[in-house]
């Protein structure tokens, strides 16, 4: 159930549209390739509540078999806050889907686009207007 | 309660003198009725008279000065004792709370315990001694990290406190660090999430200001000794107006994870009446200039000089912009003036990510524009200016963002990072928090620009009410400040003339105009609306958690290799 995938197929969909990354405190096109979008299937090791990102660490086994741990950048701690989501709301072992950006320097960091549950349901659902307090 | 010790001395006064009297008597004492008896009376009398009047004299004169002082104290107008002002702890709490020797790296200092020492549990002694013996590396405020309450208290840089009705801002000298104390005895708004410095919540018990503070992680200590906490901790702050210059603040420490019993540490905070603003100590900023991981822009970073090049600077260029209509009932304080004080958030349109209209770009999101002069929404660049806004699109040019290293983002930035900011609205000043760490101090009091030669990231700031509108001018600029993660660029030669305009109960339209002749043909100016809420500010402790910075280093390291390049002129 774990892989990683380079994925071109996700962002036909206009998933695109729905990046929720940051948008913050620096460029994520300067961190982020837009050219390396990734798919990944895994489970949660970590959930760090932390500004001006969250990070969700996500356990990825890869096409051979060893666990790989992503650290997957999502908006500001602040902003899903506000928006009702309180730490420990995202469990340890949860399974999620995760459209991504690739960062530059080529490590297992990624900028969160989508992330999908099991249930078909999307986290951290909307993408933030450009001001939403982050 | 004067009335009740003067009875209960002179109560105490008689039974004490005829014990007197037979004390005085060596051997057997003398009946009562005889002249020996007579004559010893007569001497204890005499003796305990001039001692028992001194000592009512003094104690009487010492609560009659407490009365009077307690009378005398400088008041707001709502009759509290007024705490506003600039202030600093003047005893060594900042190296080591309890008494300690001198060493390299601290002068030594007495106890602010009560008790003298903090009653650790076993393993927590233990485990201050480790921090202790590695606190070159492991103080959290060696590496500029958020001093969490008390230890900000203590720290020997100034503060400010602002005090109105609702709230208490304190602001810091150190790393701009902010404190905003709600005076309400609601629970916090995001009561439970942890964070740096806690949550907040003041009341008045007489002439005494109760702060409780909750909701800090585990990760600050008390002191650079070691002393440290569990996120467990309850702090009970007081803070007592003794005289114009003076507060006696105590913290009551609670926390059943480290410590066997609460305990009380205080402080006495003086006025620093040698100052009529405190200034910056970016601490990251510093030391990541020192460290060489942030490079001087010589064009941009003051004393840069206007370059020979330059086209001339229109300094007369700027529009005349009509002025937005203020409706009489927007909330208004005692002297008229409108109130906009509260949390307030831009709707800013993307302003951070350019302030010129352009789409979504790869990851970078779109921005609607944000300049209405000139009117055709194009920024007025030098030519050189322009070249440099192009380049920092660039990937390698990420790190350079000065927000990217979570520096401060200067002005008007800070007012669109986008977070939102809480206003705090005093007589003669107003105070602005920044939920990304940071404030700004507008002063209402006509004062003079600084010198020269002091550059600040957030400028100095001079207002005036025209009207209905705040008309805000800073200078002083350090011209370290990016304008948006596009890389729209302004100088140390930036004059920013700010309006801040109500013009609905809770919106406030805001415009900018930057005079820069360093970076512009001509002044060039902003607008956006601030809509205010009942909202509460939370914490973004940016350089504690920042693991982006790396990546955007390794990125422009590579293109540098790549490149051959050395430093960036």
């Amino acid at each position: 159930m774990t892989r990683t995938v380079r994925a071109t197929t996700w962002m036909s969909l206009g998933l695109i549209l729905g990046t929720s990354s940051g948008l913050a405190h620096h460029s994520f096109s300067a961190e982020f390739d837009i050219n390396a979008p990734v798919r990944l299937e895994g489970r949660v090791s970590e959930m760090r509540w932390a500004n001006p990102h969250a990070w969700i660490y996500l356990d990825v086994e890869d096409e051979a078999g060893n666990v790989v741990n992503w650290a997957i950048e999502t908006r500001a701690a602040n902003g899903l806050i506000r928006r009702g989501w309180r730490p420990g709301d995202l469990a340890v072992g949860t399974v999620l889907i995760v459209d991504a950006y690739q960062a530059r320097n080529g490590t297992s960091t990624a900028s969160l686009a989508n992330a999908t549950l099991a249930d078909g349901r999307t986290l951290f659902e909307g993408s933030p207007e450009p001001d939403e307090p982050q | 309660m004067l009335a009740c010790y003067v009875c209960a001395t002179a109560v105490g006064w008689i039974l004490h003198m005829r014990e007197q009297v037979l004390l005085s008597v060596k051997g057997r004492p003398p009946v009562r009725g005889t002249k020996q008896y007579g004559q010893r009376f007569s001497a204890a009398f005499c003796r305990l008279l001039t001692v028992r009047t001194v000592l009512v004299a003094a104690i009487a004169s010492h609560l009659l000065v407490g009365i009077a002082a307690a009378q005398t104290l400088p008041r707001t107008q709502d009759g509290r004792p007024n705490l506003q002002g600039i202030w600093m702890a003047v005893n060594r709490a900042a190296y080591d709370l309890e008494d300690h020797a001198a060493r390299h790296d601290m002068p030594a200092g007495l106890s602010v315990v009560d008790e003298g020492a903090i009653p650790y549990q076993s393993w927590a002694a233990e485990q201050r001694q480790v921090n202790f013996d590695n606190r070159a590396t492991a103080d959290p405020l060696g590496n500029c990290f958020l001093p969490g309450v008390p230890r900000v208290m203590a720290l020997e840089h100034p503060f400010h406190i602002l005090q109105t009705d609702g709230h208490v801002a304190i602001t810091f000298e150190w790393q701009q660090v902010h404190r905003l104390v709600y005076i309400d005895t609601e629970p916090p708004r995001y009561a439970g999430v942890e964070s740096w410095m806690g949550n907040s919540r003041g009341r008045w018990d007489g002439d005494v200001l109760v702060v409780e503070v909750t909701d800090q992680n585990d990760q600050t200590w008390l002191d650079a000794a070691g002393n440290f906490h569990s996120n467990a901790m309850h702090v009970t702050e007081r803070y007592s107006l003794r005289d114009a210059d003076t507060i006696d603040y105590e913290a009551t420490i609670d926390d059943p994870e480290v410590f066997t019993t609460p305990w009380t540490l205080r402080l006495v905070l003086k006025r620093q009446t040698h100052l009529d603003r405190i200034l910056e100590y970016q601490c990251q900023a510093e030391k990541s200039e020192a460290n060489g991981d942030f490079e001087r822009d010589v064009r941009t970073w003051y004393p840069a000089p206007i370059p020979a090049e330059n086209a001339p600077f229109d300094a007369d260029a700027g529009a005349q912009l009509s002025v937005p209509a203020t409706p009489p009932d927007v909330p208004r304080l005692a002297d008229g003036s409108p109130d906009i004080s509260g949390y307030f958030m831009a709707d800013a349109g993307g302003a951070n990510y350019g302030l010129e209209a352009r789409e979504r770009e790869a990851l970078m999101p779109p921005s609607r524009g944000q300049v209405v002069d000139p009117i055709d929404g194009t920024l007025p660049y030098q030519d050189w200016a322009r070249a440099e806004r192009i380049d920092r699109e660039l990937p390698h040019r990420g790190y350079d963002d000065p927000t990217a290293h979570c520096f401060l983002a200067g002005v008007p930035r800070s007012h669109y990072v986008p977070a939102p900011f809480f206003v705090v609205q005093g007589e003669d000043h107003i105070v602005v928090l920044h939920e990304r760490m940071s404030w700004r101090h507008i002063f209402l009091d006509d004062r003079d620009f600084l010198s020269d030669r002091i550059r600040l990231w957030q400028g100095h700031s001079v207002g005036r009410w025209d009207g209905d509108t705040l008309v805000v001018e800073s200078r002083n600029f350090n011209g370290k400040a990016w304008l948006n993660e596009l890389g729209d660029v302004v100088t140390h030669a930036q004059t920013v003339v700010e309006t801040f305009t109500p013009v609905a109960q809770n919106q406030v339209i805001y415009r900018a105009t930057v005079s820069d002749p360093i970076a512009y043909t001509r002044p060039w100016t902003i607008e956006m609306p601030f809509n205010r809420s009942d909202d509460e500010l939370l914490e973004v402790a940016c350089l504690e958690d920042n693991s982006d910075l790396q990546h955007l280093k390794d990125v422009r390291d590579e293109y540098r290799a790549g490149q051959g390049q050395g430093e960036r002129s």
